[in-house]
């Protein structure tokens, strides 16, 4: 008898706390349905709460740019909350500056949607949309630097030098997806075909993925276009400095301007490399160059293998372009920056352009 | 047989003399390392005696209605576990919904206060004792609040000892349980104005 | 040994795919704390101090930044400093970094070592040089040697 009764007694405790719980549950944990208002009443989205803001504006097909994919770690899908919506968080703290504070932006995969919120996101945030593609090409263009290419299911309109988010799914030991913004490579008159160029990073989960497991034929969801790195419409002299994998948003800037004929302004691109290996592209911009009388392409290379045979610049890229803004340049136009690469090159860079006067620089701010 | 004791007077006793923390060094896990920090202590203390007082409570009226008269005894520390956890698992929703800064800034210790020894410690004192239900609802209520008291207590003393020149061998959890020991005697002060055990 | 709260959620960050493809731990199937432990004996043998190597790899990657991405000489060292977007987060989860990779040669013996800004992190605040047979391990011997040799 004894040894039914305690056994039934325990698991009838059991059943009555674990009935309190889903009670209690769905009373605290249903927020039911929640206006976002969107830029002051633009765009009104109802929806369900209860999750964070980036995934339940993602679910209503409003992509908010994330490099990785909602776990806090990039800082990048900062979006401006009129809403009283609480404190901050200690993980969003690391990432806002005391304007930002100020300002009460926010981190959209931190906070959930618990009540009607007032946002603001940039219009052209209402543009981004998801695609799926497959991969047609795969080709190493360096020893560490893919060139990837992609077909899309759908037309993509985006401007020269703008990137998108590749969803890397989970692989071997890698068990959530992530993403990473890439800068595209092709111009945008190759409205159903996208370029990456990928370099490799050690350890990195998405790049590992790109250069070992990808195969061509190989489906990828695709998410964008985003980024202000774009040609602006004036008539200043351009100095681009790019190199690696940067290479790609110049790339598509240049091809752009030459497709549609803007070849009257003057345009610098320095490249930086380490020695002729980490060159490529050299027939194109070789080829711009002939065709093109406004344009100067200068590789540099920083260690050259074959210094006796190499008969362009060497030194740092940095050091190379405030020569040439020092002396061969000339002073008296208007000029613009156009930067893309790793933090400390473009903080170089900038610095740099400024000491000469050059206050309109442009790089992808997502860095 | 329930003990003579005035319920307000057993709350006292149960916040100063015979204070949970510091007599009987019950719930230490938590009481270290959160008391880092000043804000978390302030909120972990509340959450502890919460669900003290709550399962203290319950426990009693299990204790009563279903342990002794079906002869469970033995299943005693089982059961009185599955009801703090199920209580714990609820304030943890509320809290989440309530202020998700308090429910990030104690994290994995939300959870754990199902297995922090001072709730069962309080919910094993009141059958042993044989307290009554005001009593044992004093009781848990008072130990929550000598639980809450000492964490905050710690916490700024701690507050002051991190700008005070510690010798290196005895930084962090060192001076902390030094700390924790000359408090533990400053609380043995009340010990002799009441007499609970 | 014990691993307090924070250090089961770091040792599960640590793991494939969390924060990194491979990891922190390696092929290492110790607790984070004892791979601590026998690497604080490990270098106190070897007379080095935990603050003194970051303070050198921030001394090197100081230098190395300078190159752009590019090889730079630094005393009696061969600097190279990756970089590429975004952050990581620390397992510990007391910060993010940068993702830089420093590479460093030793002229005089030609060892090399490569770490990352969050190594110097993980070195200085939590005396962590990551599991044996880690991409980012950094044996004790070897910063000696690359480090501190001439």
């Amino acid at each position: 008898m004894n040894l039914l009764l305690a056994p039934l007694i325990v698991s009838l405790i059991s059943s009555l706390l674990a009935s309190l719980i889903v009670i209690v549950d769905s009373i605290v944990n249903n927020y039911g349905e929640v206006n976002i208002n969107i830029n002051n009443g633009k765009k009104i989205l109802k929806v369900k709460g209860g999750s964070p803001l980036l995934f339940t504006l993602a679910s209503q097909g409003i992509f908010v740019p994330s490099a990785c994919g909602g776990k806090g770690s990039c800082g990048a899908c900062k979006v401006k909350v009129l809403t009283d919506v609480g404190e901050y968080l200690p993980t969003e703290l690391p990432f806002m500056s005391k304007d930002e504070i100020k300002e009460n932006i926010r981190l959209a995969c931190q906070i959930k949607v618990k009540k009607d919120l007032n946002i603001v996101l940039p219009e052209k945030l209402f543009n981004v949309k998801k695609y799926k593609g497959k991969v047609i090409s795969l080709k190493n263009i360096t020893h560490d630097i893919k060139e990837v290419k992609i077909q899309l299911s759908d037309k993509i309109y985006f401007k020269a030098g703008q990137y998108i988010q590749v969803v890397i799914p989970p692989y071997g030991k890698i068990k959530q997806s992530t993403q990473r913004a890439y800068s595209i490579a092709s111009p945008p008159s190759k409205n159903t075909e996208i370029e990456l160029l990928v370099r490799l990073v050690p350890d990195g989960i998405a790049t590992t993925y790109i250069h070992t497991i990808l195969n061509v034929g190989d489906e990828l969801e695709i998410i964008g276009p985003f980024g202000d790195f774009y040609l602006r419409d004036t008539n200043a002299e351009m100095i681009c400095v790019a190199g690696g994998s940067g290479v790609a948003p110049i790339k598509s800037i240049l091809i752009d301007m030459f497709e549609k004929g803007i070849t009257d302004r003057n345009v610098w691109y320095f490249f930086g490399a380490q020695s002729e290996k980490d060159l490529f592209y050299l027939e194109l911009f070789r080829n711009f160059e002939m065709k093109w009388k406004n344009f100067r392409f200068i590789p540099v290379l920083s260690k050259p293998q074959e210094p006796d045979k190499w008969d362009g610049e060497v030194g740092l890229v940095t050091e190379v372009m405030a020569r040439y803004l020092e002396t061969i340049i000339d002073k008296s136009l208007p000029k613009e920056g156009y930067l893309c690469g790793s933090p400390g090159m473009i903080n170089a860079c900038e610095s740099l352009m400024r000491k000469f006067g050059i206050d309109k620089v442009y790089y992808d701010k997502f860095a | 047989m329930i003990p003579d004791l005035n319920p307000l007077l057993l709350f006292f006793a149960s916040v100063f003399t015979s204070n949970i923390l510091l007599s009987n060094f019950l719930g230490m896990c938590s009481f270290i390392s959160i008391s880092r920090d000043f804000k978390s202590s302030n909120g972990l203390g509340m959450a502890v005696t919460l669900v003290m007082t709550i399962t203290t409570v319950l426990n009693w009226i299990v204790e009563k209605y279903i342990i002794v008269p079906f002869g469970l005894e033995y299943l005693r520390y089982i059961i009185y576990i599955i009801v703090i956890a199920a209580i714990v698992q609820i304030l943890e929703m509320i809290i989440d919904r309530i202020s998700p800064n308090l429910y990030i800034s104690l994290g994995i210790f939300l959870p754990l206060i199902t297995v922090n020894c001072a709730i069962l410690g309080v919910a094993l004192f009141m059958q042993l004792r044989n307290y009554s239900l005001i009593q044992s609802a004093f009781f848990g209520f008072g130990s929550g609040i000598g639980w809450w008291l000492a964490i905050v207590l710690l916490a700024a003393i701690r507050l002051k000892v991190d700008k005070a020149p510690v010798p290196a061998p005895l930084k962090g959890v060192g001076i902390t349980l030094i700390t924790i020991g000359i408090m533990a005697m400053a609380f043995i002060g009340f010990a002799g104005m009441i007499n609970v055990q | 040994m014990k691993m307090t709260p924070e250090m089961i959620r770091a040792q599960e960050n640590m793991k494939p795919g969390v924060i990194t493809a491979e990891g922190f731990l390696g092929h290492d199937d110790r607790n984070i704390i004892d791979i601590i432990i026998a690497d604080e004996i490990e270098m106190e043998k070897l007379g080095l101090h935990f603050s003194e190597v970051a303070e050198r790899m921030k001394e090197i990657l100081k230098f190395g930044e300078k190159g752009l991405g590019e090889l730079v000489s630094y005393e009696h060292f061969l600097i190279k400093v990756d970089e590429a977007r975004g952050f990581l987060p620390c397992p510990f989860q007391d910060g993010v970094y940068r993702k830089k990779v420093v590479y460093v040669k030793n002229n005089a013996n030609n060892e090399n070592l490569m770490f990352s800004v969050l190594s110097i992190h993980l070195i200085e605040k939590h005396h962590f040089l990551q599991g044996k047979g880690s991409k980012f391990r950094l044996e004790p011997f070897k910063i000696k040697k690359v480090l501190f040799e001439k």
